[in-house]
């Protein structure tokens, strides 16, 4: 092959020229061309190896079917892998090297592998080396499990980078009436007539020239220049660079546009891609024909491309592709091809499978120096690492001979054309074999969804543009538009027949003939998956990878299903066609992500005293979306030493910790009280005003949902608090009881946990902390704020505030509520007045050495799994009233005395210790899931060692004086320890009730 | 009626007791605010201003008593009418906000209790930080995080709508002065640092804050 860039034509801007290097070298370009088209303007041939035999290959196509041209773009961070050079815009400083080779693409040595491709078929290394005897003898893959990592390395693509990705991506959402996928002769029209009927109209095209198959013809541009402009007049909002990668329910699809990949320097504002959720009233889809390939010998060598490629090389890019041409089709189209080509000078000969050229299409020719041969077509191409002569085949009987050999150095293959209907079978719409054309055709569906030009199997391009306005007209039309409907004359497919033709082979000659390049699937794989019993599509797919390259089987899919319909003796639509998801062509994970990382990975919920605790030194933790005080060490204290200090100081002294993360809802109206009754298990249709009262709500099938305390405000107003695991869960769930069950009841739920910020005082002078800070230190009396009281107050900076007396800790303690806005303030002053009293500020470190020493549930423990009686707190089931989950919580197994029980844990040795999350058994039998777990763990300054909390059949009763041991059999030693009851601190109550 | 509306005029002021503070409020964007250009260029392509010191109450009605609620809602917000589902109506003394079928939000004044027989009250003048997005790329910088429908014809100003902000529910209303937000404030930081990346790419101004209406 030797291709050079003509003097003149083509739509590259001859007056900017761009820079780029290629495998080191620096070589010139120009502005509007692809990397490909640039590449081979500089005659580089070889621009990738073959995936498992390492074979070279060159520029295949000029699309997103390429399966040669697959490079390395970029540098550094920027690596990007698997580009295919088809489709990457050239821009002033690009960097692209060769992939999947060493040293280079053009000298690799892995190529020693293409010398036993006879060895190694579909399924060789699983035969081979899976069970391989005598270490394995048929079982088990021990063995494999080594092997693979080598092979693997043998074989692939191009290796992404590992350091993060230096680019921004975004995510995007728009709304149009109808959305037009591609931006060739159909789509052009299709858009122009929706929008003049008065539509709001959105056309996406993956490159970055508007104009489809216009951008491939000879023509001086006027057609596409009056179509484009009348475009914007009519104000489609025209998307180039951006694909429609994804067709979903309801008219929604998935864009993705590149927004910087062709700049050489980008701004930094500006998102590297932009990933679209776009929603349409109607869809036209006019998303072209990707010409097919014909499998013959050495069909994938550098130098053999299909016949329209050369032709977009030619016309667009203004590049011969080579000198000495042979073009093989089946079909009409390649005639034109074979014109232009030499009408730019070079040599040309058809070879045209069919025996008998119908003279129109003869006369097509006449008047260029092509020469036409009938009957014949490609068989094997001659040369190492390009093309150095063509071997033909002629027509004998039903199958073919041995012809001469052409002397040439560019083989053009079209093998007929098969419409893009990716996006309508993402619709389910399930591709309809047509014989006639040769090809599948989209299926129908019953959504508002158009196929139009070349993706509905119209080819010539004046019928193109005729099936765009159609498919614009029945969308407007549909939208309640009166527009003319245009119905389709004549012919939509071929004007004269195609021939069918997949593989050309001739008795006795053994070839390499490649059907799915980019995975090295050649059509003696596709036999043999055959042969070894695969009789579906799917299983030929599985068996030997065909399609599932980064292609997805743009390129093969077709052959291989017609070489297995041939196999079994069936036509191609009793084969069937496998089903094409999304993506149409690969999506970065940065696009998907958009701006969701990093810190920004899920939504950030911060406390109203976030700024305020780091303030005081606060290290910062993850509980859910919270960021929370995780512990406040002192300069030189570890986690440890800060935690047991925090811990030792509430139970001396006072501690203040930031509680806003539980949640908060406002339960309103006069049914209040009635509701509450229902949801949660004990009582609360008598709870006076000004008392709170802790609650638990079960769910349906009576398993434990949430705990948390409800306060009464008023007679209809309540403040419901919720655990932070649960706070949404809950706010759900009433939600729902209101809106579907109890509609009649008269009552109001609002969440107001972004309302209030919380701190908890907890220890036993938390009182005189609460004294300090109120207005009227009589409200915060014993008397006047007993344990479980309310009181509203004012704190005295002015702040309004509720108090009520409710302790996690297990002393004597209440939790302070104030606006949010208010929180800084409120901490200011509790802070200076516990500072005083040697108080402290504590995390959730602490707060769980607290609540575990106390033996209270969280929503570690409140896993979904547990009854109210596993968390030991049966008697707040009432027998005297109704509530949610009460029928089936009495289900025999959900009150048999052997469940799993919440208990307490302590290590015989006092001085071990043992880990969250381990498995609790008999000390004889450890083993399988053991009788119990443990959900949470701490050293308890209070015993002087390591305590837990969990869960062990039958509750701690049924272990007195039995052995058990904590088993941790991936991370650590086992542990013995003794189960006790779960309050393991101040079991009566009496600190907390002061 | 007039019984309703009169004892919401004489309590107000009792009710109102959190409005009353003289303790400056700490707003959640406190220190990420700072007024001048960013992002790209010279241009302004985006402004955002948040309103300090929201003031907003929620008024609940139920379903036997929504038509008496909305007239006495309408009555507080200065508005001829209360809006319908989705709408916004600006009145003399406050902005009335339709969030639900049966829920006002009423910006700018408070909301003194309802008999519990007609309806419920609430102050959710802290559990929001309100943001006003406005410029010429406005809607499209929204549109990079929330799924709604801006054109013209389908989110006219006075629109209102809940929405998904990066998985935060938030309440968004067309204003004549922008895009009004009203984020949850615990994630309000987080979704400012997002718009603040999103908008770089167009120019952004931050504007001083302003108190809210009251």
């Amino acid at each position: 092959m030797t291709a050079r860039r003509l003097d003149k034509g083509g739509r590259i801007d001859r007056s900017h020229s761009l820079k780029f290097s290629w495998d080191g070298r620096k070589i010139r370009g120009h502005a509007g061309d692809t990397l490909a088209s640039a590449l081979l303007a500089n005659n580089e041939q070889i621009l990738g190896r073959s995936f498992k035999y390492h074979r070279p290959r060159g520029i295949m196509s000029a699309g997103v079917e390429e399966s040669g041209a697959i490079v390395t773009v970029g540098e550094g961070a920027r690596r990007d892998a698997n580009v295919k050079a088809t489709t990457q815009e050239l821009f002033d400083g690009l960097v692209a090297t060769g992939q999947n080779a060493w040293p280079n693409v053009r000298h690799d040595a892995g190529a020693v592998s293409n010398l036993f491709s006879r060895f190694l078929v579909a399924g060789f290394y699983y035969k081979t080396f899976m069970g391989l005897p005598p270490f394995e003898w048929g079982e088990g893959t021990g063995w494999w499990m080594r092997y693979e990592k080598i092979i693997r390395r043998a074989a692939g693509m191009g290796t992404a980078s590992r350091e993060p990705d230096p680019d921004n991506y975004e995510h995007a959402h728009a709304f149009c009436d109808v959305l037009v996928v591609g931006a060739g002769p159909a789509g052009l029209n299709a858009a122009l007539t929706a929008a003049r009927a008065g539509l709001d109209v959105v056309l996406v095209e993956q490159d970055f020239e508007a104009g489809g198959d216009y951008l491939n013809q000879a023509s001086d541009g006027s057609r596409l220049s009056e179509l484009l402009s009348d475009l914007e007049t009519a104000g489609v909002r025209l998307m180039t660079r951006t694909t429609a990668f994804g067709l979903y329910d309801h008219g929604t699809a998935g864009l993705l546009e590149r927004v910087t990949n062709h700049l050489a320097n980008p701004s930094q504002h500006m998102p590297r891609q932009r990933f679209w959720t776009l929603r349409a009233k109607q869809t036209i889809l006019a998303t072209g024909a990707l010409e097919r390939h014909v499998v013959f010998g050495n069909n994938d060598r550098p130098g053999v491309m299909t016949a329209a490629a050369a032709r977009t090389y030619l016309n667009r890019f203004g590049v011969l592709p080579g000198e000495k041409i042979v073009i093989s089709t089946n079909n009409d189209s390649a005639y034109i091809v074979a014109v232009d080509l030499a009408g730019s000078g070079a040599a040309v000969h058809l070879l045209d499978a069919r025996s008998d050229i119908h003279a129109d299409l003869a006369a097509t020719l006449k008047g260029s120096d092509v020469h036409l041969t009938s009957g014949a077509a490609a068989l094997n191409v001659r040369g190492n690492k390009g093309v150095s002569g063509l071997e033909t085949a002629l027509s004998s009987g039903m199958g073919w001979r041995q012809g001469g050999i052409e002397d040439c150095d560019l083989v053009l293959v079209s093998g007929g054309w098969s419409p893009v209907v990716n996006l309508a079978s993402h619709r389910g719409a399930k591709p309809v074999w047509d014989g006639n054309n040769c090809c599948f055709l989209p299926g129908q569906t019953s959504e508002p969804v158009h196929m139009a030009g070349a993706a509905a199997g119209i080819w010539q391009t004046t019928a193109c543009e005729v099936s765009g306005k159609a498919a614009g007209a029945a969308a407007a039309n549909a939208l309640g538009k009166s527009v003319a409907t245009i119905s389709m004359s004549g012919s939509a497919g071929w004007a004269h027949p195609i021939s069918a033709l997949y593989e050309v082979t001739v008795p006795g000659k053994k070839l390499k003939s490649f059907v799915d390049p980019q995975h090295d699937v050649t059509a003696d794989d596709v036999r043999l998956a055959h042969r070894e019993g695969m009789v579906s599509v799917e299983h030929l797919k599985r068996y030997t990878t065909l399609g599932m390259a980064t292609d997805q089987g743009k390129m093969g899919n077709v052959i291989g299903m017609a070489l297995m319909a041939d196999a079994l003796g069936k036509d191609i639509s009793e084969v069937g066609t496998t089903t094409f998801r999304p993506p149409y062509t690969p999506v970065s994970l940065g696009a998907l992500t958009g701006r969701n990382s990093g810190e920004h990975f899920r939504a950030l919920r911060r406390t109203p005293m976030d700024r305020w605790n780091r303030d005081h030194e606060a290290t910062m933790t993850d509980a859910g979306l919270w960021h929370r005080p995780w512990y406040f060490a002192r300069p030189g204290e570890t986690i440890k030493e800060a935690y047991i200090r925090e811990t030792t100081t509430v139970r001396n002294s006072v501690g203040l910790c930031d509680v806003t993360s539980l949640g908060k809802i406002a339960v309103q109206g006069p049914d209040a009280t009635e509701f509450l009754n229902r949801i949660y298990t004990n009582p609360f249709a008598k709870l006076a005003i000004g008392k709170a009262r802790y609650g638990i709500m079960l769910r349906d099938d009576g398993m434990v949902m949430d705990d948390g305390t409800t306060w009464r405000l008023s007679e209809t107003n309540y403040f419901m608090t919720t655990t932070t695991a649960h706070a949404a869960k809950v706010m759900v769930w009433l939600e729902e009881l209101l809106h579907l069950r109890w509609p009649d009841l008269k009552v109001h739920v609002t969440s107001v946990s972004e309302q209030w910020a919380g701190c908890a005082v907890a220890g036993p002078k938390s009182r005189d902390v609460l004294a300090a800070c109120v207005e009227d230190a009589d409200l915060v009396s014993n008397d006047s704020l007993p344990f479980m009281g309310v009181v509203e107050a004012r704190l005295k900076n002015g702040v309004p505030c509720r108090i009520a007396r409710i302790s996690f800790s297990g002393e004597m303690a209440s939790e302070v509520y104030v606006p949010s806005d208010y929180a800084p303030a409120m901490m200011d002053l509790l802070w200076k007045a516990a500072e005083v009293l040697d108080g402290c500020l504590y995390g959730m470190e602490a707060l769980g050495a607290l609540r575990i020493e106390k033996g209270h549930v969280t929503g570690v423990e409140l896993d979904g799994r547990v009854t109210i009686e596993d968390a030991g707190l049966g008697k707040m089931a009432s027998n005297k009233k109704d509530y949610i989950g009460n029928v089936l919580r009495q289900r025999p197994d959900m009150m048999r005395e052997d469940r799993a029980r919440l208990v307490g844990i302590f290590p015989k040795d006092r001085s071990q210790t043992f880990n969250a999350g381990t498995i609790l058994c008999k000390s004889d039998e450890v083993s399988g899931h053991g009788e119990g777990w443990i959900t949470g763990v701490t050293y308890s300054p209070t015993f002087g060692h390591w305590i837990g909390i969990g869960f062990i059949n039958g509750g701690h009763n049924a272990w007195q004086d039995k052995s058990v041991t904590v088993a941790d059999p991936v991370r650590r030693e086992n542990v013995d320890v003794e189960i006790v009851s779960p309050h393991m601190y101040d079991p009566d109550g009496g600190r907390h009730l002061g | 009626m007039w019984k309703l509306s009169r004892r919401i005029c004489m309590t107000r002021m009792e009710d109102a007791i959190l409005a009353e503070t003289t303790m400056p409020r700490a707003s959640a964007l406190e220190g990420h605010t700072k007024p001048g250009h960013y992002g790209a260029g010279d241009q302004t392509g985006i402004i955002f201003e948040e309103c300090q010191n929201l003031v907003l109450f929620q008024i609940a009605a139920w379903p036997d008593s929504l038509s008496r609620v909305s007239t006495l809602a309408a009555e507080i917000a200065g508005a001829a009418e209360a809006p319908g589902p989705g709408k916004a109506i600006v009145g003399d003394k406050a902005t009335l906000l339709r969030i639900e079928p049966l829920k006002f939000w009423l910006l700018g004044t408070a909301a003194s209790d309802l008999r519990a027989e007609e309806g419920a009250t609430l102050d959710l003048s802290h559990s929001r930080t309100h943001l006003k997005v406005s410029g010429p790329h406005a809607a499209t910088l929204l549109n990079r995080f929330l799924p709604l429908d801006f054109r013209e014809a389908a989110f006219p100003t006075g629109s209102v709508a809940s929405t998904a902000f990066h998985h935060v529910v938030i309440t968004l209303w067309r204003s004549g002065a922008g895009y009004e937000l009203f984020l949850p404030r615990g994630f309000a930081l987080s979704l400012w640092e997002l718009l603040r990346e999103g908008a770089a790419q167009f120019g952004y101004d931050i504007v001083a804050t302003e108190s809210e209406h009251e």
